[in-house]
């Protein structure tokens, strides 16, 4: 008795035995295909709400860090945050300038005394991703490099109702500025982003170089930086690890605390958190099911496998031929099966997430794999089990199972 | 000799209040080309007899050679190979697989001896024809008369052209017109030379063999010929 006749042996009772190998098989691909659907669907439902809350231009940090020593602590806080790029994007100095602000071009002038409030400009000092952390777009222009903060370049980026109160409907990229008597050139317009006016003026930013902070004088103030964790998972983390970092980095003279604005964006971590745990759930439930299903079909014929065990030991079947047809059979029928459920459950996944999501969230390879193995495992125990108790069985008592 | 028993106990729960005695003390000695018959109520112990003599089950006590081989120092796998090789076993309940073939499972012993195709081929269509079901290779158990799945069940166990059949009531699911045909079968291959123990509750069937042994309580209680035996 070699192995390809015991494989020989194994396929002639698996397709002798449709309705079982077929029943078992369908056990098998609906708890596979189940677990995938479901788990890659949750996964997906929670990407949507991710980019969802992305979208809605949060996930940002606020970072409070004083010092009463005058020491400038952004470059180090900037590369702290680059080394957690796992949870954040970027890091920015967010300083406002207080007290008075003439802005001129030509003839034209803004003051932050005499203009209306709502086209009243606002000076930041910020770095390189002063764009990125605080949703900006570029409407025009460049956005500002490394290499102009380093360089403490008098330049500028308007905010799109700063650009058309100076400019009107000339050119405004290139042209240059006076910010309280000093010349700026304007490298770079924001795209609107609050048409209504009804925020904080988000449109009548004026951009600088957060290095060009002593023009202003004691006039800034310097201890506010804004962050942007990479999705709102990752907001409560990287505040985490933030805490941890900041009263180092401030020593005894200063104080830090870094926090998200939104208690919203609170609340949807927590929700997040509680999707991750029914996801979970729900993936061990489907798994317990599929694997009891499995058992189920697999223990119905014990009886008549024993009986066929009794009869294949009379007529001269070894224990361990026996033992090596039953394992084949099982792992034929679960590999098999368990292949079948896989492209069921990606064909489930992809129909369900493109009518609900609008986009596809594949199943990741370690749900995919562990469920396989899982049902497999399960197939191959259980089917196992007959041959194992009856092959060590005299005959006669295996040809008595009733 | 072929077969050749000696003091064969067969104890279920020993020692203790429902002991039973299955097989009291027995000593038999069959040789080659005998067709024996061993007749007894039922409860007599005449199946359990069969059963050990097949190497189907163990007995508590006693020596069993069969062909020269102490039978009791065996392995598991080397009783798998007796089984396979000297026996071909006939039972009341036929024991055919009910999703293989009728031919599918008179290959199955061919398998496990390790016989190639083409031998398989020509020793199932032999066994088939012998027993008058060649145009039913292909039918399963199921489709077949309980009559029809008795020769194929002796097909399965002539195949492998054992020196020994031992059938158990081998009759007894089947009315007396095939019951007779099944009896036929089984003295053409004693002609040829096989060695027959049929095991039997009825008396006329009994009497076609030349030597009856009569088993009572787990005890021979007559071995002799047929006219010994008054049938």
């Amino acid at each position: 008795m070699n192995f390809r006749q015991s494989f020989k042996i194994a396929a002639k009772s698996i397709a002798a035995k449709k309705g079982r190998s077929i029943l078992t098989m369908l056990g098998i691909i609906i708890g596979l295909a189940a677990v995938i659907a479901l788990v890659s669907f949750t996964q997906g439902q929670n990407k949507w709400l991710n980019d969802y809350y992305a979208q809605m231009g949060d996930n940002i940090i606020n970072i409070n860090a004083t010092t009463w020593d005058g020491r400038d602590i952004s470059e180090q806080l900037y590369t702290y945050c680059q080394k957690m790029d796992e949870y954040m994007l970027g890091v920015t100095p967010n300083y406002q300038c207080w007290g008075e602000l003439n802005v001129r071009y030509g003839t034209k002038s803004l003051s932050s005394y005499n203009t209306d409030w709502e086209n009243q400009p606002q000076v930041y000092l910020g770095n390189q991703q002063f764009t990125l952390c605080l949703n900006y777009e570029l409407e025009d222009g460049r956005d500002l490099a490394y290499i102009d903060v380093k360089n403490m370049n008098h330049v500028c980026i308007l905010g799109s109702r700063i650009a058309k109160n100076l400019f009107d409907y000339a050119q405004p990229v290139g042209q240059r500025i006076s910010i309280n008597g000093t010349a700026y050139t304007v490298i770079g317009i924001y795209k609107e982003c609050d048409p209504e006016n009804v925020g904080n003026g988000k449109d009548n930013v004026i951009l600088l170089p957060y290095t060009l902070k002593k023009l202003f004088g004691d006039r800034v103030d310097g201890g506010s930086f804004v962050g942007k964790a990479k999705d709102a998972a990752s907001v409560p983390k990287a505040i985490g690890l933030l805490n941890g970092y900041l009263p180092g980095l401030v020593g005894d003279s200063g104080w830090g605390n870094a926090s998200t604005p939104n208690t919203w964006q609170q609340s949807a971590n927590e929700q997040n958190k509680m999707q991750s745990l029914f996801l979970g759930g729900i993936a061990a439930l489907s798994l317990l099911v599929s694997g009891i299903g499995i058992m189920n079909i697999m223990l119905v014929t014990v009886t008549e496998r024993t009986r066929e065990i009794g009869i294949r030991k009379a007529i001269g079947a070894e224990r361990k031929t026996i033992i090596t047809q039953f394992l084949i059979e099982a792992c034929l029928i679960c590999g098999i099966g368990g292949i079948i459920g896989i492209a069921v459950g990606y064909l489930a996944t992809a129909i369900l997430c493109k009518l609900v999501l609008s986009f596809i969230v594949w199943p990741s390879v370690s749900v995919t794999a562990g469920a396989f193995i899982f049902s497999v495992v399960m197939g191959v125990i259980f089917g196992l089990y007959p041959a194992v108790k009856a092959s060590g069985l005299q005959p006669v008592e295996a040809l008595r199972a009733e | 000799m072929l077969i050749d028993v000696k003091d064969l106990f067969k104890i279920y729960n020993e020692g203790k209040e429902n002991e039973v005695r299955a097989l009291d003390g027995i000593s038999l000695q069959i040789d080659r080309g005998e067709f024996v018959a061993i007749i007894g109520a039922s409860g007599s112990g005449k199946s359990t007899l069969m059963n050990v003599l097949g190497l189907l089950d163990i007995p508590t006590y006693g020596e069993y050679h069969l062909d020269g081989t102490d039978v009791t120092t065996l392995t598991d796998k080397q009783q798998a190979h007796m089984r396979n090789k000297q026996i071909g076993f006939i039972f009341q309940g036929y024991n055919l697989i009910p999703d293989l073939s009728a031919a599918e499972n008179v290959e199955l012993p061919l398998i496990y001896q390790g016989l190639k195709i083409d031998q398989r081929e020509e020793r199932v269509e032999e066994a088939m024809r012998k027993v008058a079901m060649f145009d039913r290779s292909n039918h399963k158990p199921a489709e077949m008369s309980g009559g029809q799945q008795q020769r194929v069940a002796i097909a399965r166990a002539i195949a492998t052209h054992p020196p020994i059949i031992m059938a158990d009531e081998p009759t007894g699911a089947l009315d007396s017109r095939t019951g007779r045909h099944v009896l036929e079968i089984l003295h053409e291959l004693h002609e040829e030379g096989t060695t027959v123990i049929l095991i039997t509750h009825d008396t006329s069937i009994a009497a076609t063999a030349e030597r009856i042994v009569r088993i009572s309580d787990g005890k021979i209680v007559m071995d002799g010929t047929r006219e010994e035996a008054g049938l």
